[in-house]
């Protein structure tokens, strides 16, 4: 096989997860398959496993229960967390109790953000990327319809920051500690909680909320498999 | 029970034994069937009897023939082993009194 040729079927492998790509490329390269082979190898390699994945219900909870809900909710949380900052910044007056609201929406918004990043990293592994063009869809709609004359465009995707750097741990971690989760939880939902029982906005808080308490289950089901 | 695939692939990692991993694994099952074996069957259904915890896994050692990458070893558990007797002596059982296990020997 030539070096375009494999760089052919190493293009295709880029769709396997790092461990199984190595080791399919190297079963290819000892049993010297010839290209197209080894293409429609990988490739049909790549379809199992999405069809494998889809037979569960994580990749559905992360892309169409989490991503996409969140997006609009966390694109909302956004707006309003880059207001609040934008008027202190111009000057508005800040007082006490707004300046502690502010804090709170800043918090809640980034340990909000991170929560669903971190679940749907780790639910959705494999269907990471169907989960993200969910995500990316209805912001690249309202990023195209947003117009304000105080706050820019990526005022409404501030989110994506900390979600994205859930995903990635996510990815790495699948879980965190039973202690840091249950934290974690307390705070989305001790400040989430005047929310949670009135009518306006009680859908998004529930959102919220989930992720959060999920992160504590998986957690508990971890401590409780491992007594060690 | 196994599926006919999952037996061929326990089999042909028991009878590798210490050297089974998946190129050597889809080797033997393509020499001794003479079917071809896709590297997605073949990973797909490794994944599947680990997680029944048929085989276990883990990534082996790089070889230069390889280009450097590492190989994953696979080793048939006790349960697998159990699955895959009772796999073939369903098919043994089942086989009794069919024609080709019969006039086995006289049909050539």
């Amino acid at each position: 096989m030539s070096t375009t040729q494999w760089s052919l079927v190493e293009a295709a492998a880029l769709l396997l997860e790092p461990e199984e790509r190595e080791v399919v490329l190297g079963d290819m390269a000892e049993a010297g398959e010839r290209t197209w082979r080894a293409v429609f190898g990988v490739l049909g390699l790549i379809v199992r496993r999405q069809v494998t994945a889809w037979r569960e219900w994580r990749p559905w909870l992360a892309a169409f229960g989490l991503a996409m809900p969140g997006s609009f909710f966390l694109m909302g949380a956004s707006i309003s967390v880059s207001a609040g900052v934008a008027a202190w910044l111009y000057g508005a007056a800040l007082t006490p109790t707004k300046g502690l609201d502010l804090v709170c929406e800043v918090v809640l918004l980034v340990a909000w953000s991170w929560t669903s990043g971190f679940v749907v990293g780790s639910i959705s592994r494999r269907t990471l990327w169907v989960s993200a063009a969910v995500c990316a869809s209805p912001c690249l709609l309202c990023l195209s319809e947003f117009r304000s004359q105080t706050l820019s465009r990526p005022c409404l995707v501030t989110f994506l920051v900390p979600a994205i750097i859930g995903v990635i741990m996510g990815l790495r971690m699948r879980r965190i500690s039973f202690p840091a989760a249950v934290a974690l939880a307390v705070i989305v939902t001790s400040f989430l909680l005047p929310t949670l029982t009135s009518r306006p906005g009680w859908m998004s808080a529930w959102a919220a909320v989930w992720p959060a308490w999920y992160l504590v289950a998986t957690a508990r089901k971890a401590t409780t498999a491992e007594p060690s | 029970m196994l599926g006919e695939f999952e037996y061929l692939l326990i089999t042909a990692a028991a009878s590798l034994g210490e050297k089974a991993y998946g190129a050597a694994i889809r080797e033997e099952i393509e020499s001794t069937t003479g079917r071809s074996c896709s590297i997605g069957a073949l990973y797909t259904t490794i994944e599947r009897l680990e997680n029944k915890g048929l085989v276990k896994t883990w990534m082996g050692e790089a070889t230069p023939q390889r280009g450097g990458r590492s190989k994953r070893m696979v080793r048939v558990t006790p349960k697998g082993v159990r699955a895959a007797k009772d796999f073939y002596d369903a098919v043994a059982r089942v086989s009794r009194g069919a024609s080709w296990v019969t006039n086995r020997g006289s049909a050539s």
